[in-house]
Protein backbone atom coordinates (compact mmCIF):
# COMPACT_ATOMS: atom_id res chain seq x y z
CA UNK A 1 0.00 0.00 0.00
CA UNK A 2 0.89 3.62 -0.79
CA UNK A 3 -0.38 6.18 1.50
CA UNK A 4 0.28 9.98 -0.34
CA UNK A 5 -0.24 12.89 2.04
CA UNK A 6 -0.66 16.07 0.98
CA UNK A 7 2.01 16.34 -1.95
CA UNK A 8 3.01 19.83 -3.21
CA UNK A 9 5.67 19.82 -5.55
CA UNK A 10 7.10 22.50 -7.95
CA UNK A 11 10.36 23.19 -9.80
CA UNK A 12 12.93 25.40 -9.69
CA UNK A 13 13.40 27.58 -13.00
CA UNK A 14 15.66 30.52 -14.24
CA UNK A 15 13.56 32.67 -13.17
CA UNK A 16 12.92 31.66 -9.44
CA UNK A 17 9.96 28.93 -8.49
CA UNK A 18 7.69 27.43 -11.03
CA UNK A 19 4.22 26.72 -10.67
CA UNK A 20 2.55 24.38 -8.78
CA UNK A 21 2.91 20.92 -10.70
CA UNK A 22 1.04 19.17 -7.92
CA UNK A 23 -1.03 21.09 -5.49
CA UNK A 24 -2.08 18.64 -2.60
CA UNK A 25 -2.13 15.80 -4.14
CA UNK A 26 -3.89 12.88 -1.60
CA UNK A 27 -3.44 9.24 -2.40
CA UNK A 28 -3.90 6.09 -1.01
CA UNK A 29 -3.07 3.19 -3.66
CA UNK A 30 -3.75 -0.89 -2.67
CA UNK A 31 -0.88 -3.66 -3.64
CA UNK A 32 -3.55 -5.49 -5.14
CA UNK A 33 -4.92 -2.81 -8.09
CA UNK A 34 -3.64 -1.49 -11.37
CA UNK A 35 -4.16 2.14 -11.70
CA UNK A 36 -3.15 4.34 -14.69
CA UNK A 37 -2.40 7.94 -14.55
CA UNK A 38 -4.34 10.20 -16.82
CA UNK A 39 -3.96 13.72 -17.45
CA UNK A 40 -2.92 15.83 -20.18
CA UNK A 41 0.61 17.30 -21.57
CA UNK A 42 2.57 18.71 -18.09
CA UNK A 43 -0.27 17.84 -15.55
CA UNK A 44 2.71 15.80 -13.31
CA UNK A 45 2.05 12.04 -14.51
CA UNK A 46 5.99 11.30 -14.38
CA UNK A 47 6.49 14.05 -11.33
CA UNK A 48 4.14 11.91 -9.06
CA UNK A 49 5.48 8.96 -10.40
CA UNK A 50 9.07 9.81 -9.45
CA UNK A 51 7.51 11.24 -6.28
CA UNK A 52 6.08 7.91 -5.46
CA UNK A 53 9.27 6.54 -6.67
CA UNK A 54 11.61 8.16 -4.28
CA UNK A 55 13.98 9.75 -6.48
CA UNK A 56 12.32 12.95 -6.52
CA UNK A 57 11.01 14.62 -3.72
CA UNK A 58 8.04 16.69 -2.86
CA UNK A 59 8.44 20.48 -1.74
CA UNK A 60 5.61 19.78 0.74
CA UNK A 61 4.13 16.51 2.17
CA UNK A 62 4.79 12.90 2.33
CA UNK A 63 4.39 9.99 0.49
CA UNK A 64 4.72 6.16 2.80
CA UNK A 65 5.73 3.19 0.88
CA UNK A 66 4.28 0.16 2.64
CA UNK A 67 5.50 -2.66 0.49
CA UNK A 68 8.05 -3.30 -1.61
CA UNK A 69 7.68 -1.04 -4.56
CA UNK A 70 10.30 -0.90 -8.24
CA UNK A 71 11.98 2.23 -9.22
CA UNK A 72 10.06 4.28 -11.80
CA UNK A 73 10.64 2.02 -14.89
CA UNK A 74 11.02 2.98 -18.70
CA UNK A 75 13.09 6.20 -18.12
CA UNK A 76 16.71 6.34 -17.68
CA UNK A 77 18.33 4.10 -14.95
CA UNK A 78 20.96 3.05 -17.68
CA UNK A 79 24.76 3.90 -17.30
CA UNK A 80 25.62 4.35 -21.31
CA UNK A 81 29.51 3.45 -20.76
CA UNK A 82 28.94 0.17 -18.69
CA UNK A 83 27.13 -2.66 -21.04
CA UNK A 84 24.22 -4.40 -20.97
CA UNK A 85 25.36 -7.21 -18.20
CA UNK A 86 26.89 -4.61 -16.18
CA UNK A 87 23.88 -2.76 -16.12
CA UNK A 88 22.16 -5.28 -15.45
CA UNK A 89 24.57 -6.54 -12.71
CA UNK A 90 24.52 -2.62 -10.83
CA UNK A 91 20.45 -3.18 -10.39
CA UNK A 92 20.91 -6.82 -9.13
CA UNK A 93 23.37 -5.93 -6.31
CA UNK A 94 21.65 -2.78 -5.31
CA UNK A 95 18.26 -4.98 -4.86
CA UNK A 96 20.08 -7.63 -2.96
CA UNK A 97 20.10 -10.17 -5.49
CA UNK A 98 23.80 -10.79 -5.30
CA UNK A 99 23.47 -14.93 -4.59
CA UNK A 100 21.21 -15.67 -7.15
CA UNK A 101 23.29 -12.87 -9.80
CA UNK A 102 23.73 -15.51 -12.42
CA UNK A 103 20.83 -16.48 -12.65
CA UNK A 104 18.74 -13.11 -12.55
CA UNK A 105 21.04 -11.90 -15.42
CA UNK A 106 20.23 -15.23 -17.78
CA UNK A 107 16.85 -14.43 -17.39
CA UNK A 108 17.37 -10.98 -18.41
CA UNK A 109 19.50 -11.40 -21.46
CA UNK A 110 17.33 -14.16 -22.42
CA UNK A 111 13.84 -12.21 -22.24
CA UNK A 112 15.85 -9.14 -23.78
CA UNK A 113 16.99 -11.09 -27.07
CA UNK A 114 20.18 -8.73 -26.74
CA UNK A 115 22.77 -11.82 -27.57
CA UNK A 116 25.95 -10.84 -27.78
CA UNK A 117 25.03 -7.03 -27.76
CA UNK A 118 24.90 -7.93 -24.09
CA UNK A 119 28.28 -7.38 -23.92
CA UNK A 120 28.51 -4.19 -25.25
CA UNK A 121 28.50 -0.56 -24.08
CA UNK A 122 24.82 0.38 -23.77
CA UNK A 123 25.77 3.71 -25.80
CA UNK A 124 26.00 1.44 -28.84
CA UNK A 125 22.31 0.03 -28.23
CA UNK A 126 19.62 1.14 -30.32
CA UNK A 127 16.39 3.10 -28.60
CA UNK A 128 14.25 -0.40 -29.05
CA UNK A 129 17.52 -2.56 -27.72
CA UNK A 130 17.55 -0.05 -24.72
CA UNK A 131 13.79 -0.41 -24.34
CA UNK A 132 14.43 -3.93 -24.29
CA UNK A 133 17.30 -4.01 -21.56
CA UNK A 134 14.91 -1.83 -19.46
CA UNK A 135 12.00 -3.88 -20.05
CA UNK A 136 13.88 -7.51 -18.94
CA UNK A 137 15.05 -5.57 -15.80
CA UNK A 138 11.70 -5.04 -14.62
CA UNK A 139 10.78 -8.59 -15.00
CA UNK A 140 13.88 -9.90 -13.01
CA UNK A 141 12.51 -8.56 -9.67
CA UNK A 142 9.73 -9.38 -7.56
CA UNK A 143 7.83 -6.40 -6.30
CA UNK A 144 4.42 -5.45 -4.49
CA UNK A 145 3.55 -2.96 -6.68
CA UNK A 146 5.39 -2.04 -10.27
CA UNK A 147 5.66 1.73 -11.46
CA UNK A 148 5.70 1.79 -14.95
CA UNK A 149 6.66 4.80 -17.39
CA UNK A 150 6.39 4.10 -20.79
CA UNK A 151 7.43 0.80 -20.28
CA UNK A 152 5.94 -1.29 -22.64
CA UNK A 153 6.22 0.61 -25.85
CA UNK A 154 9.36 -1.85 -26.72
CA UNK A 155 10.69 -3.21 -29.83
CA UNK A 156 9.35 -4.60 -32.43
CA UNK A 157 6.08 -6.88 -33.50
CA UNK A 158 7.49 -9.73 -31.92
CA UNK A 159 9.05 -8.40 -28.26
CA UNK A 160 5.52 -6.26 -28.09
CA UNK A 161 3.60 -9.84 -27.80
CA UNK A 162 6.20 -11.15 -25.83
CA UNK A 163 6.28 -8.50 -24.05
CA UNK A 164 2.86 -7.73 -23.12
CA UNK A 165 2.09 -10.93 -22.36
CA UNK A 166 4.81 -11.34 -19.40
CA UNK A 167 3.87 -7.63 -18.34
CA UNK A 168 0.22 -9.04 -18.32
CA UNK A 169 1.39 -11.99 -15.63
CA UNK A 170 2.96 -9.68 -13.93
CA UNK A 171 0.49 -7.03 -13.55
CA UNK A 172 -2.11 -10.19 -12.50
CA UNK A 173 0.31 -10.98 -9.49
CA UNK A 174 1.19 -7.53 -8.44
CA UNK A 175 0.24 -4.13 -8.23
CA UNK A 176 1.14 -1.39 -10.71
CA UNK A 177 0.83 2.03 -11.44
CA UNK A 178 1.55 3.60 -15.01
CA UNK A 179 1.85 5.90 -17.22
CA UNK A 180 1.40 5.41 -21.15
CA UNK A 181 0.77 7.90 -24.10
CA UNK A 182 -1.94 5.48 -25.49
CA UNK A 183 -5.82 4.85 -24.17
CA UNK A 184 -5.77 1.10 -25.38
CA UNK A 185 -2.33 0.43 -23.18
CA UNK A 186 -4.06 1.85 -19.94
CA UNK A 187 -7.22 0.02 -20.54
CA UNK A 188 -5.59 -3.15 -21.33
CA UNK A 189 -3.55 -3.70 -18.32
CA UNK A 190 -5.79 -1.23 -15.88
CA UNK A 191 -9.14 -1.42 -13.68
CA UNK A 192 -8.62 1.98 -11.95
CA UNK A 193 -7.64 5.15 -13.13
CA UNK A 194 -5.83 8.46 -11.36
CA UNK A 195 -7.31 11.74 -13.16
CA UNK A 196 -4.25 14.32 -12.62
CA UNK A 197 -6.05 18.09 -13.28
CA UNK A 198 -4.97 21.14 -11.99
CA UNK A 199 -2.23 19.81 -9.56
CA UNK A 200 -5.12 17.68 -8.13
CA UNK A 201 -5.71 13.63 -8.23
CA UNK A 202 -8.71 12.48 -8.22
CA UNK A 203 -9.33 8.28 -7.72
CA UNK A 204 -11.67 6.33 -9.81
CA UNK A 205 -12.24 2.52 -9.33
CA UNK A 206 -13.34 2.37 -12.69
CA UNK A 207 -10.79 3.56 -15.35
CA UNK A 208 -13.71 4.48 -17.88
CA UNK A 209 -14.87 6.70 -15.39
CA UNK A 210 -11.42 8.21 -15.18
CA UNK A 211 -11.51 8.77 -19.34
CA UNK A 212 -14.97 10.27 -18.96
CA UNK A 213 -13.49 12.55 -16.34
CA UNK A 214 -10.53 13.37 -18.45
CA UNK A 215 -12.38 14.00 -21.60
CA UNK A 216 -14.74 16.73 -19.71
CA UNK A 217 -11.19 18.35 -18.63
CA UNK A 218 -10.78 19.02 -21.84
CA UNK A 219 -14.32 20.73 -23.10
CA UNK A 220 -13.88 23.41 -20.55
CA UNK B 1 6.32 -11.45 -0.03
CA UNK B 2 10.22 -11.46 0.69
CA UNK B 3 11.38 -9.81 3.91
CA UNK B 4 12.14 -6.21 4.02
CA UNK B 5 15.74 -5.22 4.00
CA UNK B 6 17.71 -3.82 7.28
CA UNK B 7 18.89 -0.34 5.92
CA UNK B 8 22.43 -1.02 6.59
CA UNK B 9 22.24 -4.00 4.17
CA UNK B 10 20.48 -2.09 1.62
CA UNK B 11 23.76 0.58 1.93
CA UNK B 12 26.37 -2.07 1.71
CA UNK B 13 24.72 -3.64 -1.22
CA UNK B 14 24.60 -0.14 -3.11
CA UNK B 15 28.26 0.76 -1.78
CA UNK B 16 29.53 -2.85 -3.56
CA UNK B 17 27.32 -2.32 -6.37
CA UNK B 18 29.44 1.40 -6.86
CA UNK B 19 32.30 0.18 -5.72
CA UNK B 20 32.51 -2.50 -8.54
CA UNK B 21 30.67 -0.45 -11.25
CA UNK B 22 33.57 2.46 -10.54
CA UNK B 23 36.13 -0.08 -10.82
CA UNK B 24 35.48 -1.18 -13.85
CA UNK B 25 35.24 2.67 -15.80
CA UNK B 26 38.36 3.60 -13.82
CA UNK B 27 40.11 1.07 -14.95
CA UNK B 28 38.89 -0.01 -18.61
CA UNK B 29 36.70 2.97 -19.36
CA UNK B 30 39.48 3.80 -22.46
CA UNK B 31 41.51 1.73 -24.02
CA UNK B 32 43.92 0.74 -20.99
CA UNK B 33 42.34 2.96 -18.76
CA UNK B 34 44.47 1.32 -16.20
CA UNK B 35 47.77 2.20 -17.79
CA UNK B 36 47.28 5.59 -17.65
CA UNK B 37 46.53 5.65 -13.89
CA UNK B 38 49.85 4.40 -13.34
CA UNK B 39 51.79 6.38 -16.11
CA UNK B 40 50.71 9.57 -14.74
CA UNK B 41 52.52 10.00 -11.60
CA UNK B 42 55.13 7.82 -13.34
CA UNK B 43 55.35 10.69 -16.09
CA UNK B 44 55.70 13.42 -13.75
CA UNK B 45 58.22 11.31 -11.24
CA UNK B 46 60.35 10.51 -14.08
CA UNK B 47 60.63 13.87 -15.56
CA UNK B 48 61.09 15.67 -12.72
CA UNK B 49 63.75 13.29 -10.81
CA UNK B 50 65.31 13.40 -15.01
CA UNK B 51 66.20 17.57 -14.26
CA UNK B 52 67.06 17.72 -10.83
CA UNK B 53 69.64 15.14 -10.86
CA UNK B 54 70.88 16.37 -14.53
CA UNK B 55 71.08 20.00 -12.73
CA UNK B 56 73.26 17.82 -10.37
CA UNK B 57 71.21 17.92 -7.25
CA UNK B 58 71.05 14.51 -5.38
CA UNK B 59 69.56 15.71 -1.99
CA UNK B 60 66.89 17.66 -0.76
CA UNK B 61 67.28 18.16 2.99
CA UNK B 62 69.60 15.25 3.68
CA UNK B 63 66.71 12.75 1.65
CA UNK B 64 67.50 11.13 -1.59
CA UNK B 65 65.87 13.35 -3.98
CA UNK B 66 64.16 10.58 -6.28
CA UNK B 67 62.59 8.98 -3.62
CA UNK B 68 61.87 12.66 -2.20
CA UNK B 69 60.16 13.64 -5.39
CA UNK B 70 58.33 10.30 -5.41
CA UNK B 71 56.76 10.02 -2.39
CA UNK B 72 55.81 14.02 -2.28
CA UNK B 73 54.27 13.28 -5.74
CA UNK B 74 52.18 9.79 -5.01
CA UNK B 75 50.79 11.85 -1.86
CA UNK B 76 49.89 14.91 -3.96
CA UNK B 77 48.34 12.70 -6.44
CA UNK B 78 46.53 10.98 -3.35
CA UNK B 79 44.86 14.13 -2.78
CA UNK B 80 44.33 15.30 -5.91
CA UNK B 81 42.99 12.19 -7.37
CA UNK B 82 40.37 12.07 -4.60
CA UNK B 83 39.33 15.63 -4.59
CA UNK B 84 38.58 15.54 -8.12
CA UNK B 85 36.89 11.99 -8.46
CA UNK B 86 34.43 13.12 -5.72
CA UNK B 87 33.68 16.52 -7.01
CA UNK B 88 32.18 14.53 -9.86
CA UNK B 89 30.82 11.49 -8.44
CA UNK B 90 27.28 12.65 -8.53
CA UNK B 91 27.44 13.97 -11.95
CA UNK B 92 28.96 10.40 -13.49
CA UNK B 93 26.65 8.25 -12.00
CA UNK B 94 23.17 10.85 -12.48
CA UNK B 95 21.34 7.61 -14.16
CA UNK B 96 21.48 5.03 -11.19
CA UNK B 97 19.67 7.83 -9.30
CA UNK B 98 16.79 6.21 -10.90
CA UNK B 99 17.19 3.80 -8.39
CA UNK B 100 15.92 5.21 -4.74
CA UNK B 101 18.64 2.90 -3.11
CA UNK B 102 21.31 5.15 -4.14
CA UNK B 103 21.69 8.33 -2.08
CA UNK B 104 24.06 10.94 -3.83
CA UNK B 105 26.66 10.18 -0.82
CA UNK B 106 27.18 6.63 -2.14
CA UNK B 107 28.58 7.40 -5.16
CA UNK B 108 31.13 9.46 -3.63
CA UNK B 109 31.60 7.01 -1.03
CA UNK B 110 32.61 4.93 -3.37
CA UNK B 111 34.78 6.99 -5.59
CA UNK B 112 37.12 7.77 -2.26
CA UNK B 113 37.94 4.02 -1.26
CA UNK B 114 38.45 3.16 -5.03
CA UNK B 115 41.10 6.57 -5.33
CA UNK B 116 42.61 5.34 -1.62
CA UNK B 117 42.89 1.23 -3.33
CA UNK B 118 44.25 2.32 -6.77
CA UNK B 119 46.61 4.83 -5.28
CA UNK B 120 48.38 2.20 -2.85
CA UNK B 121 48.64 -0.16 -5.17
CA UNK B 122 50.37 2.28 -7.56
CA UNK B 123 52.42 3.52 -4.94
CA UNK B 124 53.69 0.37 -4.27
CA UNK B 125 54.31 -0.74 -7.78
CA UNK B 126 56.65 2.85 -8.04
CA UNK B 127 57.73 2.20 -4.94
CA UNK B 128 59.12 -1.40 -5.22
CA UNK B 129 60.48 0.07 -8.88
CA UNK B 130 62.61 2.41 -7.07
CA UNK B 131 63.96 -0.12 -4.55
CA UNK B 132 64.84 -2.49 -7.13
CA UNK B 133 66.65 0.67 -8.54
CA UNK B 134 68.67 0.81 -5.21
CA UNK B 135 66.82 3.58 -3.74
CA UNK B 136 66.05 3.03 -0.18
CA UNK B 137 62.49 3.54 -0.18
CA UNK B 138 61.20 1.81 3.17
CA UNK B 139 60.15 4.81 5.65
CA UNK B 140 61.83 4.94 8.70
CA UNK B 141 58.51 5.87 10.59
CA UNK B 142 55.27 4.06 9.11
CA UNK B 143 52.90 5.06 11.22
CA UNK B 144 53.74 8.80 10.94
CA UNK B 145 53.62 8.07 7.40
CA UNK B 146 50.47 6.16 7.45
CA UNK B 147 48.55 8.67 9.03
CA UNK B 148 49.76 11.75 6.96
CA UNK B 149 48.74 10.01 4.40
CA UNK B 150 45.09 9.37 5.87
CA UNK B 151 45.05 12.94 6.57
CA UNK B 152 45.53 14.25 3.12
CA UNK B 153 43.07 11.22 1.62
CA UNK B 154 40.19 12.67 4.43
CA UNK B 155 40.87 16.22 3.36
CA UNK B 156 40.63 15.26 -0.22
CA UNK B 157 37.00 13.48 0.69
CA UNK B 158 36.06 16.75 2.47
CA UNK B 159 37.25 19.08 -0.54
CA UNK B 160 35.58 17.05 -3.24
CA UNK B 161 31.82 16.74 -1.32
CA UNK B 162 32.24 20.72 -0.52
CA UNK B 163 33.24 21.32 -4.15
CA UNK B 164 30.58 19.06 -5.52
CA UNK B 165 27.46 20.98 -3.93
CA UNK B 166 29.13 24.68 -4.61
CA UNK B 167 29.53 23.53 -8.05
CA UNK B 168 25.96 22.29 -8.40
CA UNK B 169 24.65 26.27 -6.63
CA UNK B 170 26.99 28.34 -8.44
CA UNK B 171 27.95 26.65 -11.27
CA UNK B 172 30.59 29.25 -11.95
CA UNK B 173 32.45 27.42 -9.02
CA UNK B 174 33.87 25.15 -11.61
CA UNK B 175 36.52 27.50 -13.15
CA UNK B 176 36.93 28.84 -9.82
CA UNK B 177 38.32 25.83 -8.31
CA UNK B 178 39.92 24.77 -11.29
CA UNK B 179 42.23 27.95 -11.38
CA UNK B 180 42.83 27.21 -7.57
CA UNK B 181 43.81 23.31 -8.49
CA UNK B 182 46.31 24.24 -10.57
CA UNK B 183 48.85 26.62 -8.28
CA UNK B 184 48.53 23.96 -5.43
CA UNK B 185 50.98 21.43 -7.10
CA UNK B 186 53.60 24.50 -6.76
CA UNK B 187 52.99 25.92 -3.74
CA UNK B 188 52.27 22.61 -1.75
CA UNK B 189 56.01 21.74 -2.21
CA UNK B 190 55.62 18.86 -4.56
CA UNK B 191 58.50 20.27 -7.28
CA UNK B 192 60.28 23.19 -4.67
CA UNK B 193 61.36 22.07 -1.50
CA UNK B 194 59.40 24.55 0.88
CA UNK B 195 62.50 24.77 3.09
CA UNK B 196 64.35 27.42 0.49
CA UNK B 197 61.62 29.90 1.05
CA UNK B 198 62.18 32.88 3.00
CA UNK B 199 59.88 34.37 6.20
CA UNK B 200 57.19 35.68 5.58
CA UNK B 201 56.58 34.00 2.69
CA UNK B 202 56.87 30.41 4.30
CA UNK B 203 53.79 31.28 6.62
CA UNK B 204 51.93 31.86 3.85
CA UNK B 205 52.67 28.80 1.98
CA UNK B 206 52.10 26.93 5.27
CA UNK B 207 48.31 27.86 6.10
CA UNK B 208 47.88 25.09 2.81
CA UNK B 209 47.09 21.46 4.74
CA UNK B 210 48.76 19.80 1.59
CA UNK B 211 51.89 20.84 2.03
CA UNK B 212 51.86 20.12 6.08
CA UNK B 213 50.69 16.73 4.78
CA UNK B 214 53.39 16.02 2.33
CA UNK B 215 56.52 16.99 4.49
CA UNK B 216 54.92 14.94 7.03
CA UNK B 217 54.48 12.03 4.73
CA UNK B 218 58.66 12.89 4.19
CA UNK B 219 59.50 12.92 7.07
CA UNK B 220 57.92 9.56 7.96
CA UNK B 221 60.01 8.15 5.26
CA UNK B 222 63.49 9.76 5.87
CA UNK B 223 64.94 9.66 8.87
CA UNK B 224 67.34 12.83 9.19
CA UNK B 225 64.99 14.71 7.37
CA UNK B 226 65.88 18.95 7.10
CA UNK B 227 62.24 19.72 7.26
CA UNK B 228 60.09 23.20 7.62
CA UNK B 229 59.83 24.22 11.10
CA UNK B 230 55.89 24.70 12.44
CA UNK B 231 54.98 21.75 11.21
CA UNK B 232 51.35 19.97 12.55
CA UNK B 233 49.65 16.95 12.09
CA UNK B 234 46.57 18.43 14.25
CA UNK B 235 46.57 21.50 11.10
CA UNK B 236 46.31 19.21 8.56
CA UNK B 237 43.48 16.75 10.58
CA UNK B 238 41.63 20.19 11.71
CA UNK B 239 41.51 20.96 7.24
CA UNK B 240 40.55 17.40 6.95
CA UNK B 241 37.75 16.71 9.38
CA UNK B 242 36.24 20.47 9.56
CA UNK B 243 35.71 20.30 5.22
CA UNK B 244 34.65 16.42 5.36
CA UNK B 245 32.12 17.57 8.42
CA UNK B 246 30.97 20.71 6.27
CA UNK B 247 30.98 18.90 3.38
CA UNK B 248 28.48 15.90 4.87
CA UNK B 249 26.18 18.46 5.96
CA UNK B 250 26.23 20.07 2.74
CA UNK B 251 24.97 16.80 1.48
CA UNK B 252 22.64 16.22 3.70
CA UNK B 253 20.90 19.71 3.19
CA UNK B 254 21.68 20.02 -0.47
CA UNK B 255 20.83 16.39 -2.02
CA UNK B 256 17.83 17.05 -3.95
CA UNK B 257 19.87 20.03 -5.68
CA UNK B 258 22.70 17.83 -6.48
CA UNK B 259 20.26 15.10 -8.23
CA UNK B 260 17.87 17.14 -9.76
CA UNK B 261 18.17 19.64 -12.55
Amino acid sequence: MIVIKDVHKRYRTDHGPGKWVLQGVNLTIPSNVNVGLIGSNGAGKSTLLRIIGGIDHPNKGQVERRCRLSWPMGQGGLEPSLTGRQNAKFVCRVHGHQDDLTDRLAFIQDFSELKAAFEEPVNTYSSGMRSRLQFAMSLAFDFDIYISDEVTAAGDAAFRDKAAAAFKSMANRAGLIMVAHSDSTLRQFCEAGILLYQGKAQWFDDIEEAFKAYKDTIKK
Amino acid sequence: MSEVRNPMVVSFAVWKAIFLREALDRLFDMRAAWFWLLAEPVLHIGFLVFIFTVLRMRTVGNADVAVWIIVGMLAFFLFRRTAVQVTYAVDSNQPLFTYRQVKPFDPALARAVLEAFLMAIISTIILSVAALLSHDTWPHDPLLVLSAVFGLWLFGVGYGLVASVLMALVPEMEHILKILMLPLYLISGVIMPLVVIPQPYLDLLMLNPIAHGLELVRAGFFPYYHTVQGLSMEYLYAWAIVSLFLGLMLYRRFALQLVMK
